[in-house]
């Protein structure tokens, strides 16, 4: 177990490591001053303190930029891997595929969070000096639930990664979080109206696909709503454990039939 | 006493017999030289020893245990056929990494991998990214990630490629002190010369099997002058030359 951690804890650095060398830190910074310098200048329509729009449009950047960014680390990590043929290396070592993926995926997970810590921190920043507002109960919320949300998506862009190219596998996510993001809440009320067939297509991707709408709470945000009770966020919390894991497993099943 | 042993392996992709029905064995403190030309199937032998991937048939074994357990893999150091290494890292950080991979502590790592950094004749580079290396500084780093755990056998494959001269002879005279601490070396290699050199035995790949396999006190009592000629018969060529 403490070799096994001690594995893990290095393919971890590995990660962090190649965000930071390889730029994408400088990438992850632009997007940052992208989300802020506009966004402190602009008067939406007009409107002096329209405050909302500022959080509606600032946290939509947020959203948009963490889901690129946490899909195009994971996508890409096996496939460079085999593609570099670093991993003859890496799989020389006394380590399993096992831990190996799921240090890379912790590795994978740790590079996105970083990247989010920067987005929120500018989003802080403008809301700071916009509004006047710097913290509160729903912000850390939404950064928790945000963080489950990115443990999903590296992991099925992980999974994905071992089965599809990358550009196949960057794409069908995208429209699966997207397509869940905007109507993943309403697929039992449309399911419902419809043929029996459409029926179990609809319920089936109701089951399997990732209810990526649990970690929302932008509209609570932008709109200074009260807090959600801290167990609703632990169990969404527990979900995306459960289903980062099962795409895991799936992940881990696809490299153990790998052939190098 | 066998270190590395293959009985009777058979490994195939689709219908192409990449390995057919190989065996040998490599002693303990042996260096071995695995000669054949390209495709006669000395990588995916490899690449069985390492468990990357399964005999159809037959079996593989390393210090009697399956290669495919992490454990086993910890006895192996492995260098790779053509020196792919994570090129915005710097020497010090990729052998964190693996020593860290290997179970190795912090100070253990450090005080190797200084240690093998001289050996190795990277001093000075250490902080450089790898992506500004020569093939032939790179072929030092696989050097280097290989023997970090001080594993009991080592496999190389064509760990001569892209070295120098004065490389080729540091790291000929590395693998003979190795085994004179008790390694086990097993090496593919075009360069005949080198095996010639220090193989205690060599065996030669055709077409998946073993068609030579002996000493290198054998190479000479065989009647030819060297290895190459051996490799030459064995392959074939020599008749065809002398036909022609």
């Amino acid at each position: 177990m403490k070799i096994a951690l001690c594995q893990i804890r290095a393919l971890i650095k590995l990660s962090l490591l190649e965000l930071y060398r390889r730029k994408d830190i400088v990438v992850v910074l632009i997007l940052g001053a992208v989300l802020l310098l506009p966004l402190s200048f602009v008067t939406p329509f007009g409107m002096s303190g329209a405050g909302i729009y500022f959080n509606e449009i600032a946290l939509v950047m947020v959203w948009l930029f963490s889901i690129l960014i946490a899909l195009g680390v994971s996508s890409r990590i096996f496939p460079h891997e085999f593609e570099k043929r670093t991993i003859y290396a890496l799989l020389a070592k006394p380590a399993s595929r096992g831990v190996i993926l799921i240090g890379r995926y912790l590795g994978a997970l740790a590079a996105a969070v970083s990247a989010l810590c920067i987005f929120y921190a500018a989003y802080i920043l403008l809301c700071g000096f916009k509004q006047g507002v710097w913290f509160s109960e729903v912000l850390l919320q939404a950064f928790v639930l945000h963080v489950g949300l990115m443990a999903v998506i590296v992991a099925i862009g992980i999974a994905g990664s071992l089965i599809m190219t990358s550009s196949a596998n960057v794409t069908l996510t995208l429209l699966v979080v997207f397509g869940m993001l905007f109507f993943g809440g309403r697929l039992p009320a449309l399911a419902a109206d419809q043929s029996a067939f459409a029926k179990i297509i609809l319920y089936t991707a109701n089951v399997l696909a990732p209810h990526v709408e649990f970690f929302d709470l932008r509209q609570r945000l932008v709109h200074e709503w009260s807090a959600v009770s801290w167990l609703v966020c632990a169990a969404a919390m527990a979900y995306a454990a459960l289903y980062s894991a099962a795409a895991l497993f799936l992940a881990d099943f696809f490299l153990r039939r790998k052939r190098f | 006493m066998a270190v590395i042993q293959l009985e009777s392996v058979v490994k195939s992709f689709g219908s192409v017999k990449a390995v057919n029905d190989l065996s040998f064995e490599v002693d303990g403190g042996e260096i071995t030289g695995f000669l054949g030309a390209n495709g006669a199937g000395k990588t995916t032998s490899i690449k069985m020893l390492l468990g990357f991937i399964r005999p159809d048939s037959g079996r593989v074994l390393v210090k009697g245990r399956d290669p495919r357990l992490a454990a086993t893999r910890r006895l192996i150091g492995f260098m790779p056929e053509t020196a792919h290494y994570y090129p915005y890292l710097k020497v010090h950080e990729l052998l964190n990494l693996y020593g860290g991979l290997c179970g190795m502590s912090k100070a253990e790592i450090a005080a190797r991998s200084g240690e093998l950094i001289v050996k190795v004749g990277l001093t000075g580079a250490e902080n450089r990214q790898l992506k500004t290396f020569s093939k032939g500084m790179l072929q030092r780093v696989g050097i280097a990630q290989a023997l970090l755990h001080d594993p009991a056998v080592y496999i190389l494959d064509e760990p001569f490629t892209g070295l120098d001269p004065l490389a080729r002879i540091q790291f000929r005279d590395l693998l003979l002190a190795e085994k004179k601490a008790g390694k086990t070396i097993l090496f593919s290699s075009h360069e005949l010369s080198e095996a010639e050199l220090i193989c205690d035995k060599v065996v030669i790949l055709k077409e998946g099997r073993a068609v030579w396999s002996g000493t290198t006190a054998d190479v000479a009592g065989d009647g030819t002058q060297n290895l190459e000629r051996v490799f030459l018969r064995m392959l074939g060529v020599a008749q065809e030359e002398e036909a022609l």
